[in-house]
């Protein structure tokens, strides 16, 4: 092995400046393209259903009606003139609950839920999730599953 | 290393990595700020503007900058259009210019069904306005011009007798009176001294279609087609009826509306589907259902729908068949029954009709008129022909020929036309052999239709 | 001026870890010099010691390294690509539109695969033009001129097989051309065609197989005798270069060495061997001068593909259409020269004239057996075999530049700066 190099080393202002110039330059170099391979890989578009989408009119949903989306795996609720959107993805692993004579019962593991969302028995962790529902401009009913609310929060016409 | 080249190294180096960071920079700054951000602020700008209180305010503020597309796997399309036409869904918006104007739609076609490109053309993929409006190299599918926006509806619905599309409509009637399929095989039926026109909406431009009908040969050199005199409603509606051809394969869903639920279209099937066999109308018809022409009083219009989905549902026993309809069709019939007073011309049904009545049909329907002019007149040029340079007519058809040669010659066709001049090229249009498309039957009336042309007074000189 | 020391690193390199990793640290002495070269993974390919001779730009430009260089841009713009592309007739088109619309640096980074592609072949070429002129495929270096051209008939199979990714009009009808060229070869011509494309058409199959192909098992190969060709480079001592004048130098020939000996720093290889009593000015330490002319050209490479790839886009035609050919259809450029000479005799231009290339190709540095001209460019004592290559490939590039500029629909002559360029049919 060398001896131990001196704690100090003379060089030359002008080696100085190349030196720094020149891990600046490296660094900059290697960021930018380094970003530039991150962003890159961050896609920028989805080919999923959208997490915001138009669930038809209101007319659609007959009074006090449940009604399951399949491609959105959500169930609308219509109560009088007010409407809910919960979601159907049961918060345990992620399978699709089914309806069951009042509430709702996952049929992986077993989670049951009350007609609110509540976990009334099963591995579920959470409730399930209720989405914000409003009214397009152009008269449908629109949910944004990117917007949880509260159970007791609907849109009414 | 001596320490000159130590420092022409550290020089190289320091430049070439700047370059390299810079470029690479450039490169991805060049797709960071794309166009369409511009667009999305200035929607949000004024979504902030309009807003009614500060809490609409802020929620306008948080809308996030993303590219927006419209899945239609059906379609095999994605359309991105709505990330710069931001507003096409909401009223307010009228009348703003463009990219945020609002586009009034039927009803019946939700973008999220449809999107945008499946009438409008242009290259739904695109994030930047030339490229999406398609007018670049290297794109088939330009987007079409309003006043064409038309041809779309053809894509899907039936158009002759279109209510929603007049032009189109009338586009189709032209198309089979002037006698087009003589000589252009649409969707498998016509002659063949034309290419096909299945797909000709996708491979013609408009201005070229208009071009086209005008002066064939100034746009296809050697060109046999005659040139149309057309006015000017009747060239946009048959250019129109061209661009509509696109031969799309359309799956079930937007399929299922072909048929579009009116009593124009509903009367086409009528005809059609050969109702006039069983059910007697205008006094004319079969005896083994009830008569329709007071249907209207008998029965409710839901009724009647659901009788032409399943008669069995709503009349059990009943002889008359499930005609598997799809649920526009069941509404567009309906709808013909109910309103039957308005009709104005009458039902043309052929086993009712007689032979020359339906020869005139098979006249139409083969487009004989393309060549040899309307109700046979003639008129129609055919370059260096021996009679007189003109497609004969066939007014006098009768005096010339028997019955079997005329018949024989629809058969058989004739492809050597004799040349005026020998030196000059042959004729470019000649009788195609209708054997193998005409029915036989059909033939025969289209030979007594044929004898039926000459003018009655007119003596027999020779 | 005085300046501290990095004590970060040193402190770093000193502790266990940083033993752990980095069992020489930077170098500051001729042993540590020697010793990286040796000790690091990165470098150990490269000798303690290199000739002067072979630093010099103006001998090899750099052509080897170079063709290096762009297959790694190649393997990193490829990679990246994959996360985007799908190979399905249905949906590589879309993706790539995609690429150029929706994904961030998608373009560039397309452009910079496209390019480089491009330049490879293009430097591949240059190399094999290089390592010919300098007579460097002769004795001990015969096996390596193999192994270059397996390389660069790997490197067309990647250019080619990359061709059809994209699927649009360009895409398949060169390789529709390519792929029959291939099937006028004798007895097995039919069957190879059915292997290339896994049926009788450009369509699905050859979509998968192509991608497959260009990939994984190109890519594989190619870096296998990548490796072996830069491996034996070393093994044949270095770079090809002039025979020192003999006075300066006793020269030893050995015989045939013990195997069991190690050879730690002396840079020994069967035909050249460090001298003993040689001026030591000839050789000079891998690190630097080696190492960072390598950096330098790297980075330059990059700044050159980043270049073209910023401001010129890679073509992307229309949706491939398998009942519209594009008249004429035209094979990629490497191959024009081919398609060229098929359209005078497909057998005597598609299977002899390619076959007998690359039997020349492949028998000439075991027919020629002088030793003379190695490491001078355009040696007198090679005349004859220069200029017989010199005009091979003039013949080459002129049927290249005939079938590219001279050629249109049906494959007729077209004078390029008389013929009115072709307006779109329909519009």
């Amino acid at each position: 092995m060398s001896p131990e190099p001196p704690a100090e080393t003379v060089v030359s202002r002008r080696t100085f400046f190349q030196l720094s110039m020149g891990w600046i330059a490296g660094t900059f170099a290697a960021a930018a393209t380094a970003m530039a391979t991150v962003r890159f890989l961050v896609p920028n578009v989805v080919f999923e259903p959208a997490q915001q989408f138009k669930a038809g009119s209101p007319e659609d949903y007959p009074d006090g009606s449940i009604t399951f989306l399949e491609d959105e795996r959500v169930f609308l609720v219509r109560r009088g003139n007010s409407f809910r959107c919960l979601s159907a993805v049961c918060t345990h692993l992620g399978c699709t609950v089914s309806r069951a004579d009042r509430g709702y019962h996952c049929p992986c593991h077993g989670s049951v839920f009350s007609p609110e969302g509540t976990v009334e028995s099963g591995p579920a962790p959470k409730p399930l999730a209720w989405f914000l529902v409003t009214l397009s401009k152009d008269n449908r009913l629109l949910v944004d599953k990117n917007q949880f609310v509260g159970p007791d929060k609907y849109l009414i016409l | 290393m001596e320490g000159g080249s130590l420092q022409r190294f550290y020089g190289w180096f320091s430049f070439l990595c700047i370059l390299v960071g810079v470029l690479a920079a450039l490169g991805y700054y060049r797709d960071e700020y794309r166009p369409w951000k511009q667009y999305q602020r200035r929607f949000i700008n004024e979504e902030m503007r309009r807003a009614s209180g500060p809490e609409q305010r802020l929620q306008a503020s948080r809308t996030p900058f993303e590219i927006r597309q419209i899945l239609l796997p059906e379609l095999n399309r994605v359309d991105r259009c709505t990330t710069c036409h931001l507003a096409v869904e909401d009223p307010s918006y009228g009348g703003y210019p463009q990219p945020l104007a609002y586009h009034p739609l039927h009803d019946e076609h939700p973008f999220d069904k449809f999107g945008c490109t499946i009438c409008h053309r242009g290259q739904g993929r695109a994030t930047t306005a030339e490229d999406a409006h398609g007018n670049v190299a290297h794109w088939d599918a330009p987007m079409l011009p309003l006043k064409y926006i038309e041809a779309s509806c053809g894509q899907c619905h039936e158009s002759a007798d279109n209510p929603a599309a007049p032009r189109l409509s009338r586009g189709s009637e032209l198309f089979e009176t002037v006698g087009c399929r003589g000589c252009h095989k649409l969707g498998g039926v016509g002659g063949a001294i034309g290419p096909e026109l299945d797909r000709v909406g996708t491979r013609r431009s408009p201005d070229w279609l208009r071009a086209h009908f005008l002066e064939p040969a100034a746009v296809t050199p050697g060109s046999g087609m005659p040139p149309q005199k057309f006015s000017e409603p009747d060239v946009e509606a048959i250019v129109l009826f061209m661009l509509s051809q696109t031969g799309t394969d359309l799956p079930g869903f937007y399929a299922s509306m072909k048929v579009i639920p009116s009593a124009a279209q509903g009367r086409r099937l009528f005809q059609q589907k050969g109702c006039i066999g069983c059910h007697s109308l205008g006094g004319q018809g079969g005896k083994i259902g009830p008569s329709l022409d007071d249907v209207a009083l008998r029965r409710k219009p839901e009724w009647i729908i659901q009788h032409f989905r399943d008669p069995q549902t709503v009349s059990p026993g009943t002889v008359m068949p499930r005609f598997g309809f799809t649920d526009a069709e069941a509404r567009a019939l309906t709808d013909f029954l109910l309103h039957q007073s308005d009709q104005k011309t009458p039902l043309s049904i052929p086993a009712l009709m007689s032979p020359v009545d339906r020869g005139r049909e098979v006249f139409r329907k083969y487009g004989c008129a393309g060549c040899h002019g309307p109700e046979g007149k003639g008129g129609v040029p055919n370059a260096n022909a021996m009679t007189a340079q003109q497609v004969p007519a066939l007014t006098y058809v009768a005096d010339g020929y028997t019955k079997p040669e005329v018949k024989k010659l629809i058969v058989n066709g004739q492809h050597e036309i004799a040349a005026l001049d020998p030196s000059r090229p042959l004729p470019p249009l000649y009788m195609p052999a209708w054997g193998s498309t005409i029915r036989d039957a059909e033939i025969d009336d289209l030979v007594a239709y044929l004898f039926s042309l000459k003018p009655k007074d007119e003596k027999t000189d020779f | 001026m005085k300046v501290p020391r990095n004590r970060l690193w040193t402190w770093f390199a000193a502790t266990r870890v940083g033993k752990s990793i980095f069992r020489v640290g930077p170098p500051h002495s001729n042993l540590e010099r020697s010793q990286v070269m040796v000790s690091s993974f990165l470098l150990h390919v490269q000798p303690a010691k290199v000739n002067r001779h072979s630093l010099r730009a103006s001998y090899s430009f750099g052509l080897g390294l170079i063709s290096l260089y762009l297959f790694f841009i190649l393997c990193a713009t490829g990679v990246l690509l994959m996360f985007y592309y799908v190979p399905s007739t249905t949906q590589a088109y879309d993706r790539m539109k995609d690429l150029q619309f929706v994904v961030s640096a998608g373009l560039v980074v397309r452009n910079m695969h496209r390019w480089a592609a491009h330049l490879m072949v293009a430097a591949v070429m240059l190399h094999m033009c290089r390592v010919f002129y300098t007579g460097a495929y002769k004795a001990p270096r015969e096996f390596n001129w193999l192994l270059g051209v397996g390389l660069f008939l790997t490197t067309l199979g990647l250019s080619f097989t990359g061709y059809l990714l994209p699927w649009d009009q360009l895409a398949f009808w060169a390789i529709t051309v390519g792929t029959n060229i291939a099937g006028y070869a004798p007895l097995v011509g039919s069957k190879l065609k059915f292997l290339m494309l896994g049926g009788n058409t450009v369509g699905q199959e050859a979509l998968t197989r192509f991608y497959a192909l260009h990939v994984i098992v190109l890519p594989a190969i190619a870096g296998l005798m990548v490796a072996v060709h830069v491996w034996r480079v070393r093994k044949d001592g270095g770079l090809s270069r002039p025979e020192e004048s003999p006075d300066s130098v006793q020269s030893i020939a050995l015989g045939e060495l013990p195997t069991n000996k190690s050879y730690g720093l002396m840079e020994l290889a069967r035909g050249t061997t460090p001298q003993v009593g040689q001026d030591p000015d000839d050789e000079v330490f891998s690190w630097p001068h080696l190492v960072f002319r390598e950096l330098l050209l790297f980075l330059i490479v990059v700044a050159f593909v980043l270049f073209l790839a910023v401001f010129w886009n890679a073509p992307l035609e229309e949706l491939a259409n398998p009942i519209h050919p594009p008249n004429p259809a035209k094979a990629p450029w490497y191959f024009l020269g081919l398609q060229e000479l098929v359209s005078y005799s497909a057998f005597w231009g598609g299977v002899v004239v390619p076959a007998l290339i690359v039997t020349a190709l492949v028998v000439l540095p075991y027919m020629d057996r002088g030793r003379r001209g190695v490491g001078h460019w355009f040696a007198r004592e090679r005349r004859i075999a220069n200029t017989v290559f010199s005009i091979c490939v003039a013949i080459a590039v002129a049927l290249t530049v005939v079938g590219t500029m001279f050629r249109g629909p049906n494959w007729g002559w077209v004078v390029p700066w008389r013929t009115p360029p072709p307006t779109l049919e329909g519009h």
